[in-house]
Formats: C-alpha cells, sequence, structure tokens
C-alpha cells in the first residue's frame, strides 16, 4: 500500500516535472536564442577577421586579442572604466542610503518626497541624459546660468569641453539617474527591520549614528551586497551617459569601454577589433559576479 | 482523471503557443496593413532632414500608393545619426530595405561588399536625364550607383547688424571677426569645438587654403594622408589663432556641438558662421528678425575659393525583393511636385531639372549656392573615412585643448590615418 503510494507520488511528480519543463521551455528558448547565440556568435567574431558588415572572413585566431591588448588606449579605456564604475557605484551607495534614511523618517509630505525621488529613475534614460546636455550648455545651459547668477563665478567651466570636467559631468548624470533605485532599494530593506529593535536602543540611551551602524547597516547587508552588484553591473555598461554627452571625447579620454565597443563596432566597422572587447568587458563582469556570488552565498550558508 | 490532467496539459500549452504567437500575429497584421492589396512593397529608409516634416513622409507614400496597387512604399523614418547602424545592421542580417537615402560616400563602402544595385536598371530613363548632370557624383567604377537626393555647398551667413562686411579672404575675415566681437553680447565668428558627425569646420578652412585630405593618384584612388601638408597645418593653426589667440569665437566652444552652437547665430549673437542651406528655414523657426547677407566661404590669400558640398544619395540594395517597386517610387517622387517640394522643405537647392524652374528657388541664399557649387569639392570617397575624419578631430582637439601643436598634431593624425589605410 505505502509502496503504491509512494509509486503514485512518483508518477504524480514526473508528471509535474514534464509540465514543469515544458512550461520553462519558452524561457530556455529566449536564453538560447537572444543570450547564448549572440555570445557565441560574438566570440568567434573576435577569433576571425571580420568584413565591414560584421560577416567571418578569415580565422585569426588570438591575432585580434593580441592587437588589442597591444594597444596602449585600450588599457587606459579599461581603466577608466573601472574608474568609472567604481565612482559611480560608491557615489550612489552612499547618496541612496541618506536618501533613503530621510525617507525612512515619518514627517508630514513623507509620500510625495518618495514620489518625487524615484522620477529621475522612472524617466526614459535617453532623455534625462539628453536634458542634461542642455543643463551643460555653455551659453543657454540652466547649470552655468545659476552659477553665474548666484555669482558663485562669472567664468563658469565648459562642462563637456574638457577631459575631466566632461568625465564628472557624465559620471554625475549616472549617479543622478542610479541614485533613486539605490535608495528604493535600502528603504525596502530599512522597513523591514523591526521597530522594537530602534526601541530598545532607545532604552538603552543610543544615539542615532550608533543605531545605523550597529541596527540598520547590519540588517540591510545582504540588501546592500545585491544592490551595488547589480549597479556596479549597470554602470559599467551605461552607454547613455557618456555617448549621449562626450561622444567619448574630446580626443576619446570620456571614452568607457561600452562606448568604444559601440564606436568600434558601427562607426568603423570594425567588427572583430569591438568583439574582442566585449568579450573582454564579458571576462570582467563575469568575475566581478562570481566573486560576489560566492561571498553572497557563502554567508547565507 | 487521466484525461481531464491530459486536458489541462493541453490547454496550457495551446494557451502558450496563442501568447507566444500573437506578437508575430500582431506583426503581420502590421505589414498587410502597410501592404493592403500589394502585390509588391518597397521599404524605404527616409532619412530625417531637419524642415521635412512627418506631414510629408506620410503624404508622399499615401500618394504613391494611390496610384498603382500593384507597386507600393513603405517609408521607414530613419534620424540621420542612426542611419549608418540601422543600415549596417540590415545588410549585415541579410535583411537589406529596398532603397535607402545614404550619405553618398558610403557607396564606395557598400558597392565593396557587393550589397549595391544600379538604380539605372530599376529607375526609368526620363527621370535619371531630368538629374544635372553636375549632381551625378554617386559614380563607382564608371557607373551609377546613388541617385543625388540632395546636394548643397556650404557657404557663409553673416548677420549684418554684428558683421562688417563681406570677406574677400580668411585674413580679412580674421580682422572683420575681431572688429565685430563684443563679448558676451556678441561674437565675432562661430566655431564647432565638440567632435560631432561630421568634420565639416576643419574642411571648409582646408579646402580654403588649397589643402586637400589624400593625395590623390592618376587612377583616381586615393594615397597617403595630406591633412599634415602646409595647407592642413595653416589651416588648423589658423582655427586656433581664431579661437584661442584672437578670442573671436563663442564662449564654451569647446562644449558645442553644431547642433547645439547655431542657435546663437539665429539668437542675434554671431556675425559670421559657414553654414548649409537649412539656415534660411532655421531663422525663420527662431524667429530671427537681423538682416542677414549670404556669401562665399572665402579663401586664404593667393588661393581660389572652393566650398565645401554635401551630398546625399539613394541607393539601391541588390539583396532586396522589391526593387521594381522602388524604381517606380522614385520615377514617381522625382517627376511630381513632391520633389520640388521636399527641396525646398529640406533647404537644398534643386537636382533636377523640373524642380529647379520652381519660384522658391529663386532666391539670394541659392544663388549664393548655385554659384559655390561651381568650385565646390566634397567628402573623399574612402571607405574607412568614417575612422580617418575621427582621426583629423582628435587632432583639432588636442590642438584646441592645447596638448600638441597644429603641426604635430596632424603628423599623428595622418600616420594614423596611413595605417588604417594600409599604406606605408
Amino acid at each position: 500500500m505505502a509502496e503504491r503510494a509512494l509509486f503514485a507520488k512518483t508518477r504524480f511528480q514526473a508528471k509535474e516535472s514534464r509540465l514543469a519543463y515544458l512550461l520553462l521551455l519558452p524561457s530556455v528558448a529566449c536564453i538560447l536564442g537572444f543570450m547564448v547565440y549572440p555570445l557565441i556568435s560574438v566570440g568567434l567574431m573576435s577569433i576571425f577577421r571580420t568584413n565591414r558588415l560584421g560577416w567571418l572572413q578569415k580565422f585569426a585566431g588570438l591575432e585580434n586579442y593580441y592587437s588589442v591588448m597591444g594597444d596602449k588606449e585600450f588599457w587606459q579605456i579599461t581603466g577608466r572604466s573601472i574608474l568609472w564604475t567604481t565612482l559611480a557605484v560608491l557615489s550612489k551607495t552612499i547618496f541612496g542610503m541618506v536618501i533613503a534614511l530621510l525617507l525612512n523618517v515619518k514627517y508630514f509630505g513623507r509620500k510625495i518626497a518618495r514620489m518625487l525621488f524615484i522620477a529621475p529613475w522612472a524617466s526614459s534614460v535617453p532623455i534625462s541624459v539628453l536634458l542634461w546636455s542642455w543643463v551643460y550648455h555653455p551659453q543657454f545651459g540652466l547649470l552655468n546660468h545659476t552659477l553665474k547668477m548666484t555669482g558663485i563665478t562669472n567664468n563658469p567651466p565648459v562642462w563637456l569641453g574638457y577631459p575631466l570636467s566632461g568625465f564628472i559631468a557624465a559620471i554625475w548624470v549616472d549617479i543622478w539617474i542610479g541614485i533613486p533605485f539605490m535608495a528604493l532599494v535600502f528603504l525596502a530593506g530599512m522597513q523591514a527591520i523591526p521597530e522594537d529593535l530602534y526601541e530598545s536602543a532607545d532604552m538603552d540611551g543610543v544615539n542615532a549614528f550608533q543605531k545605523f551602524y550597529y541596527i540598520t547597516l547590519p540588517s540591510i547587508r545582504r540588501i546592500l551586497q545585491i544592490s551595488t552588484l547589480l549597479s556596479a553591473l549597470w554602470t559599467f555598461n551605461d552607454f547613455n551617459s557618456i555617448y549621449i554627452l562626450t561622444a567619448g571625447g574630446p580626443v576619446n579620454m570620456t571614452d568607457i569601454l561600452i562606448t568604444s565597443i559601440y564606436k568600434n563596432a558601427f562607426v568603423y566597422a570594425r567588427f572583430d577589433k569591438a568583439a574582442v572587447m566585449a568579450i573582454i568587458t564579458f571576462i570582467i563582469l563575469t568575475i566581478l559576479s562570481s566573486i560576489y556570488a560566492r561571498h553572497y552565498f557563502r554567508e547565507e550558508n | 482523471m487521466r484525461r481531464i490532467r491530459f486536458g489541462k496539459h493541453l490547454t496550457v500549452l495551446l494557451a502558450m503557443i496563442v501568447l507566444m504567437g500573437l506578437p508575430s500575429m500582431s506583426f503581420a497584421a502590421g505589414k498587410t496593413e502597410t501592404a493592403a492589396g500589394a502585390a509588391s512593397t518597397a521599404t524605404l529608409f527616409w532619412a530625417g532632414y531637419d524642415g521635412v516634416t512627418e506631414d510629408y513622409r506620410k503624404g508622399l507614400q499615401d500618394a504613391f500608393n494611390a496610384v498603382d496597387p500593384a507597386y507600393q512604399i513603405d517609408i521607414v523614418p530613419v534620424p540621420w545619426d542612426q542611419m549608418k547602424d540601422k543600415l549596417t545592421t540590415a545588410l549585415a542580417g541579410g535583411k537589406p530595405p529596398d532603397i535607402s537615402i545614404i550619405g553618398t560616400r558610403w557607396l564606395l563602402e557598400y558597392e565593396e561588399l557587393g550589397q549595391l544595385a544600379e538604380p539605372g536598371a530599376y529607375v526609368g530613363k526620363a527621370t535619371i536625364d531630368d538629374i544635372f548632370a553636375g549632381a551625378k557624383e554617386g559614380v563607382v567604377k564608371g557607373k551609377l550607383m546613388g541617385l543625388p537626393v540632395a546636394a548643397g555647398a556650404r557657404f557663409m551667413a553673416i548677420n549684418d547688424r554684428i558683421g562688417k562686411g563681406v570677406p574677400k579672404t580668411m585674413e580679412e575675415l580674421r580682422e572683420m571677426a575681431i572688429a565685430a566681437n563684443d563679448p558676451p553680447n556678441q561674437y565675432g565668428l562661430f566655431m564647432v569645438g565638440q567632435k560631432n558627425t561630421e568634420l565639416t569646420e576643419f574642411a571648409y578652412y582646408l579646402y580654403a587654403a588649397g589643402g586637400d585630405f589624400f593625395e590623390k593618384k592618376a587612377d583616381g584612388t586615393f594615397g597617403k594622408s595630406t591633412v599634415n601638408s602646409a595647407a592642413g597645418v595653416k589651416a588648423l593653426s589658423f582655427m586656433n589663432q581664431l579661437a584661442n589667440e584672437d578670442k573671436v569665437v563663442q564662449d564654451g566652444y569647446l562644449g558645442m556641438t553644431r547642433i547645439q552652437g547655431h542657435p546663437m547665430f539665429y539668437a542675434d549673437k554671431i556675425g559670421y558662421v559657414m553654414i548649409g542651406a537649412w539656415v534660411d528655414s532655421a531663422m525663420k523657426q527662431a524667429g530671427s528678425t537681423f538682416p542677414v547677407t549670404y556669401a562665399q566661404i572665402p579663401p586664404f590669400a593667393g588661393q581660389k575659393s572652393t566650398p565645401l558640398i554635401i551630398t546625399d544619395s539613394i541607393a539601391f540594395f541588390s539583396g532586396a525583393k522589391n526593387l521594381k517597386a522602388a524604381g517606380k517610387f522614385v520615377d514617381f517622387w522625382y517627376q511630381s511636385e513632391w520633389k520640388g517640394k521636399f527641396d525646398e522643405l529640406a533647404g537644398f537647392p534643386p537636382i533636377t531639372k523640373k524642380a529647379s524652374t520652381l519660384p522658391a528657388f529663386n532666391t539670394p541664399m541659392y544663388k549664393v549656392m548655385s554659384e559655390a557649387s561651381v568650385n565646390a569639392k566634397g567628402w573623399p570617397l574612402i571607405a574607412t573615412w568614417d575612422q580617418c575624419q575621427d582621426q583629423i578631430w582628435d587632432a583639432v582637439s588636442k590642438v584646441y585643448l592645447k596638448l600638441a601643436t597644429p603641426k604635430e598634431a596632424l603628423d599623428a593624425a595622418a600616420a594614423a590615418i596611413d595605417k588604417i589605410n594600409n599604406i606605408k
């Protein structure tokens, strides 16, 4: 009897499994079509010479890789991409945390404040960046106009005209767009912290910073880890901010890997070189994700 | 019980198929709508020109589609700065449009890849004969591979309220710009400092100095880069002098593309600007009221006037399926009032004899453009031009940023260009 029941359960499970596989099929097909196939295709491009349409012409082995890695500019761009990601993610995390703390405090108009803070994230990224390009405009821009009107300076910088100021201007736009996401995620984490922890802390005479350091921060640590990882992946591949504002200029000194890949592929029609750079970007991001994932799951265990 | 469970599975499966199929069905439905009752529907990638409205595009499409149900057109609007990407993707994917508006210099690239079809095989002789001979620039290996759609020489627009007359030479232009300059109220001359799609700014001065981008071989092909010639260095030194020594150009020029900077001219803040035919309609749209004079871009002393001419073409793609319909559409467009209207809206001088008789083109600006066309020179027809022009842009930027002298920057650019073109 027990054996029959077990057998019946197994058959049931087998049928359920079949249905599960069936339901998984569309997702698997999408992943194969939209992720695995392009990856293989780019991998092939990187070891072949390609024509100006990206069609494979002649096997080149690792020659394309040697050529890209022997180029000093490639390493400058890679270094700049890492700097770009580090600065942007760090800033988004700090600003996001501060804003989440402010939005977590109870006060009149908190709901409106939350809605306003989400606005940059909810709007279209290219349109936001285009608006910022007008904010930075040397003659008609809101920023320079404000700097002049308030008497801060009569000679404001040409934000997008120089490598350093262009880089700072672009990084600020990326931060501005990314802060709401971080703030929202942190806020969700903070709202899950039991109130009584803070009440006990109040009774023990703990100050605000200690409450943040000993209660809030450890409680949202896992959210912090996963959101910074996601943010790092998105920031590393943020094409819009740089390409729309400076197009990587002047003299390619604000280029990051993703903008350089685009230029090589679609402006210069050098698909083999672009493919090598894309594969290197993929490897960098995979390593970053793996380190994070190992750390994350080890802690979970 | 089993039947019920099987039925459930079947229902789920059918639901999934329907859900997955819906987008493709709606896509197909959309296609059917465009091609309603059509035997052959050609696709045209339609570049976005300033001034040419969506109403015009839709009107032209509807007008052609009403003529003969057997031949239809689907005019797909594409912004200019995305056209190359879209075409490359379409061609690489084996799904080219039947025809597309392209920059004439792209013809060589697509011809090398074996992607072009000769328009003469699909467009009527009467249409081709109606195009001015001088406008037929899209010739590759002796064959007309692109029909001109727009061609316009660049010229100078002078704000008569600020400017100090019409300069005969670049040296005179400098003196007049210095005299007109009164920052921040008004600036002598407009200059683009931020890299944008085309290298027009440097080309104006290079051609005015009698220079060129490449040496030209006897067989018509291009050789070594000559941007670092004496003329090239003179042109870039002069530009740098205007911008960084005389400071007669608008403040913040380094952070401005052409699109971002020209509104300063329309806003009555700049004396001299080297510009294209859109200036007239752009000024009207901006509500400019100052008097303006159009003149040739002056050469340097001792040189002859050689303005830059920009041409765009219509290319036919050999891998497409509806080339006959595409040819019929071009016949319709070029031989009707629609082409004249297009030229008028885009601000280009007419390239067909029929359109040139229209009164809209009898203005001082078109007169100056016609004169400029006589000695005008276009971009070099070279497949790697996008890479080459980026090298020159970088050289110009390096000089503006004081990272190199004009000679050093252009020497480096010429060496890089020769490397790109595998020339030793």
